[in-house]
């Protein structure tokens, strides 16, 4: 029960919010500025590391994803693109401006999808490893393929620190729920087109805030070559490359991490 | 009784290959000609079956060497017209990975009015890693499913006008059926169940309700059909209403029928050969189901034993008659274990025999039919009464 602690931590500051009559779940810790935080594939509990750091300067605001952790899905939501609208009506309600938005991974894709549609609130914009943009080519995958590895090698590849093995009997029904939501997730956002929206490329340049993207170099599930090309589609994009780091950057280098993202909200640009 | 002949009309010469049999084994490893060479022997099987007075059932799988049909109603096509007697069951069509219902509807009228009304229509689920070949949605599988059904049963029951279709999930102008069915308001439905809780849902609509290899389980899906059909409809379900399929290797000697069915014992060691990140798609059960699953482990859906005990990865013959889920012997003996299993699951009206399986050869599947026609076959009545054959209806 462990490795359960610190998710019980960062859930002790989670608290539900209705947006339109969506239940969202939201983790909101620190203080400072307002922080955006889009979680990755493995929900708002795998972030659990960056959102320490980041709360020592920011005030964090970390939902669960509709779908995701304990958050509900809206009414007929099957795409990223749908669930941007929800987080629009979330920023409307918080009311939050000059905002620092970041998103890792599927939640690097989801922040994109939100910006496209408007960007007024963001003061800058991080992107660790984000997906949505093709993932592939008509023949050959860029991005692999999660939904085929079996989940030993998916773990494995999933972040350059060694992860503990998952042992599904010492989790409690509570969290073996959230990994089942998390992963059932997942499938409806990105099991085809596996993990992008077709019309995203054409909609990036309505990002008009500063872009940094921070990348794993050692990312064995999107790598770092589709990260440039990520970033060179988005037009005032600055590039990280970060060591010793796989596709989890909030897990393989949180400390890193939160520097990169303080550096560039502090920047003058 | 009736006994429906059932072959997965398998690439056998694949089971040489180290490794899976489904959803990753390369396509070079198939010899088309190979291929139709066995097709066709598998066809003069089914073609036999029906001189024989079997009924005739076949399935679908993608992808893989155990099952070379890849659509129910393309094989039960050529059969429409090549056999004369015999229903023609396609078990099943997995309309929740088919993009198009319509088309399905249109491949079932098809065939029946070929066969002069003599096809049968399971509506299936499908195994989980068929979605990796369709790469349909796997997340609300279940409502796209039902909104085919739907579709599905309204086109081959429409007798008037043409009509549209705008669902969540399928949206068409013109829903017209060129030709329609014979069998009104629709050829007869099957579904499979695996649990009580799904077969009370079949009950409910009065399909005929299938489980496939299940053992002892059949006795609880069995009884949740009844049950829920009796609250349904007022009545008793009839025993037509219910199906089992199972392995049978019948020969004059004991030795001959032991010897057939280790080879048809392929069948099960092949249809276990996948990957397993293959078996469970991200999003296809519920959070319900997959935290049940995690919970109960891998026995959990292990056939039983008699005794209770889990099948062994490897079974004896023996034990596999044990669990149910073979019938092996002379006709004597094949009898009585298939009354002995009828009894202990309440009495079924549908024997799904898999007649031919895993690599037993033709000569050897021409005697297993002809053996079991002429000397279990008459004696089944004694088990299960079958209701009058109502074809379709003259006046619909």
């Amino acid at each position: 029960m462990g490795s359960e602690a610190p998710i019980a931590d960062l859930l002790s500051h989670a608290r539900t919010i209705d947006v339109r009559g969506v239940s969202m779940e939201m983790v909101v810790k620190g203080k400072g500025p307002p922080l955006l935080l889009l979680h990755g594939m493995d929900g708002v509990e795998g972030a659990a590391a960056l959102i320490d750091a980041l709360a020592q300067n920011y005030e964090v605001y970390a939902p669960s994803h509709p779908g995701f952790g304990t958050s509900a899905l809206p009414s007929g939501a099957t795409t990223v693109d749908d669930i941007a609208y929800t987080y629009l009506d979330l920023l409307e309600l918080l009311d939050l401006r000059d905002v620092v938005v970041v998103g890792f991974s599927f939640g690097g894709w989801l922040a994109a999808e939100i910006l496209v549609k408007d960007c007024s609130r963001a003061a800058r914009v991080v992107l660790g490893a984000p997906l949505g943009l093709r993932t592939g080519d008509r023949r050959t995958r860029r991005v692999a393929d999660i939904f085929v590895l079996d989940e030993r090698e998916k773990e494995a590849r999933m972040q350059h620190t060694k992860a503990a093995p998952i042992a599904v009997a010492e989790l409690s029904d509570t969290a073996l729920e959230r990994k089942m939501r998390n992963t059932e997730a997942l499938s409806r956002f990105g099991w085809s087109p596996y993990l992008y929206n077709p019309k995203l490329a054409q909609r990036l340049h309505r990002i008009n805030a500063p872009v940094l993207m921070l990348w794993g170099e050692e990312d064995q599930i999107a790598p770092i070559a589709y990260g440039k090309d990520y970033a060179s589609s988005l037009a005032a994009a600055s590039f990280e490359a970060i060591p010793q780091c796989g596709h989890r950057i909030y897990v393989d280098q949180p400390a890193a991490a939160a520097q990169h993202i303080h550096a560039f909200a502090q920047a003058k640009i | 009784m009736k006994v429906w002949h059932f072959s997965e009309q398998a690439y056998h010469p694949a089971f040489e290959t180290p490794g899976a049999m489904r959803v990753t084994l390369p396509a070079r490893h198939c010899d088309p000609v190979e291929a139709g060479r066995l097709i066709n022997r598998y066809l003069d099987e089914y073609v036999l079956a029906d001189e024989l007075g079997f009924n005739i059932m076949v399935n679908e799988h993608h992808a893989a060497a155990t099952c070379m049909s890849t659509s129910c109603l393309t094989t039960l096509s050529i059969l429409a017209r090549q056999t004369k007697k015999a229903r023609l069951l396609a078990l099943g069509v997995p309309i929740g990975n088919r993009d198009n219902p319509v088309r399905v509807a249109e491949e079932i009228a098809m065939a029946d009015v070929i066969s002069g009304g003599r096809l049968e229509v399971g509506m299936v689920k499908g195994a989980a890693y068929e979605l990796f070949m369709s790469n349909r949605q796997p997340t609300g599988f279940m409502d796209r499913f039902w909104e085919a059904h739907d579709l599905i049963t309204a086109a081959l029951s429409n007798t008037g006008e043409n009509f549209a279709w705008d669902g969540e999930h399928f949206q068409y102008r013109v829903v017209s059926l060129w030709p329609r069915p014979i069998q009104q308001p629709t050829p007869p439905i099957w579904m499979t169940a695996s649990s009580a809780g799904s077969a009370a849902e079949h009950a409910k609509l009065g399909y005929v309700c299938g489980t496939f290899l299940s053992g002892a389980v059949a006795r609880s899906v069995f009884a949740g059909y009844r049950q829920a059909y009796l609250e349904a409809h007022g009545k008793p379900a009839n025993d037509d209403r219910l199906a089992y399929l199972a392995v049978v290797s019948v020969a004059n000697d004991r030795k001959t029928a032991f010897a057939r069915a280790e080879k048809m014992k392929s069948y099960f060691s092949t249809a276990a050969r996948l990957d397993p990140q293959y078996r469970n798609p991200a999003g296809f059960l519920s959070v319900k189901d997959n935290v049940r699953m995690l919970r109960a482990g891998p026995n959990a859906v292990r056939p039983r034993l008699r005794d209770g005990s889990p099948l062994p990865s490897d079974p004896t013959i023996e034990q596999y008659i044990d669990a149910g889920l073979m019938f092996v012997g002379t006709p004597d003996e094949v009898f009585q274990q298939l009354k002995t299993f009828h009894a202990d699951v309440g009495g079924f009206g549908n024997l799904l025999m898999m007649g031919q399986a895993g690599t037993l050869d033709h000569q050897e599947t021409v005697e297993n039919l002809s053996i079991f026609s002429a000397e279990v076959m008459p004696r089944l009545g004694s088990l299960s009464v079958e209701p009058p054959d109502v074809r379709y209806e003259a006046f619909a």
